[in-house]
């Protein structure tokens, strides 16, 4: 069973977001860096940039596929984990903590609400398994 | 979907489980790269029960299959195999195969199992009436491959004729596991040492089983579909789908050492000009030299303009590298020549290499 935090937000493209401010820390889901297998590469976006909420704003690089992550909420890109440049297998090892890519200060606090919460997502990862 | 007799082995050793060619297969049991180093440095051991096997035998049988390939027959021997491909009249290919000879007029081919039904179509389609019996034996035959620099080793331990002499690379010898018959074949596609093991579906959970156990202290590990293939990436062989297609003949895939039987054979015209006088495409191998991991489908461009597309890609384990295979217009580009490889758009920049990338360990 996947590692789901109960105090993060949840997309149903994998992606977490964790608030610490007006920031959201966000990263791609344990589930997400399981079903990828080995990350070998990251491409990070630029800092300064703007970006819509569902917008491509990364690229994850297993050893056997390739996967956008798209940003959870409208906003400006603060700060990326540039780490991760040389040790992408962080997203592995570490999803929720040292393998965090991208920070973004956000504009509008009600797209948080739309986002799905631990137990939401638990139950979306479920349905999903099902479909299999 | 199909399951190999092994399914629960794999599921009970954790194997994360795919779809493949109307199978469930383990894609991985740990991870591609633990699964693909331990190859590479130790050894591992495959299920690849879903390939598919026939039986051509008859005194007919030598004569059919000279004419659906375009490798000279007469290399092989009694216990030799020998790696070769069925062409179509346009010198496309139908698919890559492995044969063993047992006996003068005994031949064992192993195909690919998303082309079996097709290959055995195509060569009853060109048998002759009376003098070769092809069987399909897919369903009773059992494939384990170990592979790895240790191989030799943990077969040893379970079989004792692997230690014999006969057992060279690309030969083959049976053998018997608890009154059942195992042939074992110095073959294998991972780029190291290693051998093939053919046996009844019965006896393939004792002989699996038995073959982990062996290899504990030896390091031995289960590798999946994705390691086995990373591994044949690296060792440049190509694979069915991707190098070799219908619309691509073998000498275009870098196959022209398969070209050199003189017995007429379909498609000998289109290949032996392809060869004397050069294919319109070949297959180039790619190292990048930007971050990033080429994946099959993307195209490649020399300044600016595109060329080709990239059959295989991935990232490489062993070289910690995206390294891909490209089809491309001959004579564009030579070994040290720089590439661009269209990655979602963006070119990143790439080096022809020599293929393979990782040569043969054996």
């Amino acid at each position: 069973m996947s590692d789901i935090p109960k105090d993060l937000k949840y997309t149903e493209e994998h992606e977490w977001v964790r608030m610490e401010g007006s920031v959201g820390v966000c990263g791609i889901t344990d589930y997400a860096q399981e079903m990828l297998t080995d990350i070998v590469y990251v491409e990070l976006p630029e800092v300064d940039i703007e970006i819509g909420q569902g917008e491509q704003v990364a690229v994850v690089e297993s050893v056997k596929a390739v996967s956008d992550v798209y940003a959870p909420l409208t906003g400006t890109i603060v700060e990326i984990n540039e780490e991760l440049e040389d040790s992408p297998e962080m997203v592995n090892d570490d999803p929720y903590g040292e393998g965090w890519i991208f920070k973004i200060e956000i504009e509008n606090d009600d797209e948080l609400e739309e986002l799905m919460d631990a137990e939401e997502y638990a139950a979306f990862i479920e349905s999903m398994e099902e479909e299999e | 979907m199909k399951h190999t007799a092994l399914h629960s082995e794999h599921i009970r050793l954790g194997a994360k489980m795919v779809e493949f060619s109307g199978w469930e297969m383990p894609v991985l049991y740990s991870s591609i790269i633990e699964e693909h180093n331990a190859t590479r440095e130790r050894a591992g051991i495959f299920d690849i029960c879903h390939m598919g096997e026939f039986i051509v035998k008859g005194p007919n049988a030598a004569s059919l299959l000279s004419g659906l390939i375009p490798t000279d027959i007469n290399r092989l021997e009694p216990s030799k195999a020998m790696y070769s491909c069925l062409v179509n009249e346009r010198g496309g290919t139908v698919d890559d195969l492995f044969i063993y000879m047992r006996d003068v007029d005994d031949f064992f081919l192993v195909v690919n199992a998303s082309r079996k039904d097709t290959d055995l179509a195509w060569m009853r389609g060109h048998a002759p009436s009376s003098g070769v019996e092809i069987v399909d034996v897919s369903d009773e035959t059992a494939k384990i491959d170990v592979q790895g620099p240790m191989s030799p080793d943990i077969m040893k331990a379970v079989f004792p004729d692997a230690g014999s002499e006969g057992l060279r690379r690309f030969y083959s010898l049976e053998t018997t596991l608890d009154g059942e018959t195992v042939m074992l074949s110095m073959t294998g596609y991972t780029g190291e040492r290693g051998y093939e093991l053919y046996m009844p579906v019965s006896a393939s959970v004792s002989v699996w089983n038995r073959l982990l156990d062996a290899g504990k202290p030896f390091g031995l590990v289960p590798v999946g579909l994705g390691a086995r293939d990373t591994l044949r990436l690296e060792a440049g062989y190509s694979l069915y789908g991707h190098e070799l297609t219908e619309e691509i003949s073998p000498v275009e895939a870098g196959l022209g050492w398969l070209v050199n039987s003189k017995d007429s054979h379909i498609g000998r015209d289109v290949l032996t000009s392809q060869k004397e006088r050069g294919a319109p495409r070949e297959i180039v191998c790619l190292r990048m030299r930007d971050r990033g991991v080429p994946r099959d489908g993307y195209p490649v461009a020399r300044d600016g303009e595109e060329i080709g597309v990239i059959t295989s890609g991935g990232f490489s384990p062993t070289f910690k590298v995206g390294i891909a295979l490209a089809l491309v217009k001959r004579g564009s580009v030579g070994v040290g020549e720089r590439l661009s490889v269209m990655m979602r758009g963006r070119p990143r920049d790439a080096e022809i290499v020599p293929r393979p990338l990782y040569a043969y360990n054996g």
